[in-house]
């Protein structure tokens, strides 16, 4: 076989790998922006329901529970609302760890790729 | 002519066909792939094309189970959380008085009291009363049902995009082979 001027580089197992490797991180990564706006936004929802809690003088309040709203001491809902918040908090944190890591790998993978593959292959967000 | 020979050599490249989704073969050198199949590159790459349709296909199923499944964890876990509340409240000897929907705009007050049981919807326009106990026991087992089935799903849609992006590369390769191909033959023409 004639070589043209045989500088493309052969696609390995190895490389596929990476590739699909790049492939899935960059998948999760989007679904991660979108988890981490939903958190986001219910951090902020809860930290105002926080306010106007502080806000209101009543003894009962009416807290959500699935479909209903239930009637509760004012304590209890401090005390769930202060749990939530601190889920959501927490959660929130694991999501961007989660995103930073896949970040860092991404990179790195990017790093090989367009090591061994240059201009023949295309890694960037369209 | 380079020796095409390890072409062929078997490589480990993991299960053949996944839940149905046919796996993607690896192809290592081009020219030794489209022989053995013995398809010219037109062919090839309408196989591969038609292979890839079929993988979005699949993909758009499996996403829409997902969709789901990931609506109905949070519907089972508000329930599980009711349920807790309820049985609360019974400890306390508390009646629970809620607030509820009538309809778009309209609540209602309702108390509840000294709740030994509940009912429980179970699709299919069926509804099972249920003591707290059992209420809980069948809730926790769906919630753990649906958590697992999405991991499946989940590890299958990982799969299946991997399929279709050996395929993709599949495809360029055998277009920038078959671009190889015509660009020497010309120059061989033309000296």
């Amino acid at each position: 076989m004639q070589q043209g001027d045989g500088t493309e580089a052969q696609v390995t197992w190895e490389d596929q790998q990476n590739i699909n490797r790049f492939g899935r991180l960059n998948n999760r990564l989007h679904e991660l922006q979108d988890e981490i706006k939903l958190a986001k936004e219910t951090n902020e929802n809860l930290d105002d329901a926080g306010n106007e809690l502080i806000l209101s003088d009543e003894d009962v309040v009416r807290f959500q529970i699935g479909e209903v709203f239930a009637h509760m001491p004012r304590d209890d809902v401090e005390t769930r609302l202060e749990q939530m918040k601190e889920d959501a908090a927490k959660k929130l944190e694991r999501l961007e760890e989660e995103k930073e890591s896949i970040l860092a790998q991404m990179a790195e993978l990017k790093k090989i790729l367009y090591g061994k593959f240059k201009d023949a292959i295309n890694l960037e967000e369209d | 002519m380079a020796a095409a020979v390890a072409a062929s050599a078997s490589t480990p490249q993991g299960v053949a066909e996944r839940r149905g989704i046919p796996a993607a073969a690896f192809v290592e050198d081009v020219e030794a792939y489209l022989r053995q199949a013995g398809l010219d590159v037109n062919s090839a790459l309408a196989f591969l094309q038609e292979r890839l349709q079929q993988y979005k296909i699949v993909e758009m199923k499996l996403l829409a189970q997902q969709r789901d499944l990931q609506a109905k964890i949070p519907d089972i876990e508000k329930c599980l959380d009711i349920v807790a509340t309820l049985q609360a409240k019974k400890d306390l000897g508390e009646a629970l008085i809620a607030d509820f929907e009538l309809s778009e705009g309209i609540y209602s007050r309702a108390k509840i009291e000294d709740t030994d049981s509940v009912c429980l919807w179970l699709g299919a326009n069926v509804m099972l009363e249920y003591s707290c106990d059992e209420a809980n026991a069948l809730l926790k087992k769906n919630l753990e049902n649906a958590k697992a089935s999405l991991e499946v799903l989940v590890a299958d849609l990982q799969f299946l995009r991997d399929q279709q992006t050996i395929t993709q590369v599949t495809i360029a390769r055998v277009f920038n082979w078959d671009v190889h191909q015509r660009r020497s033959k010309q120059a061989i023409k033309e000296t």
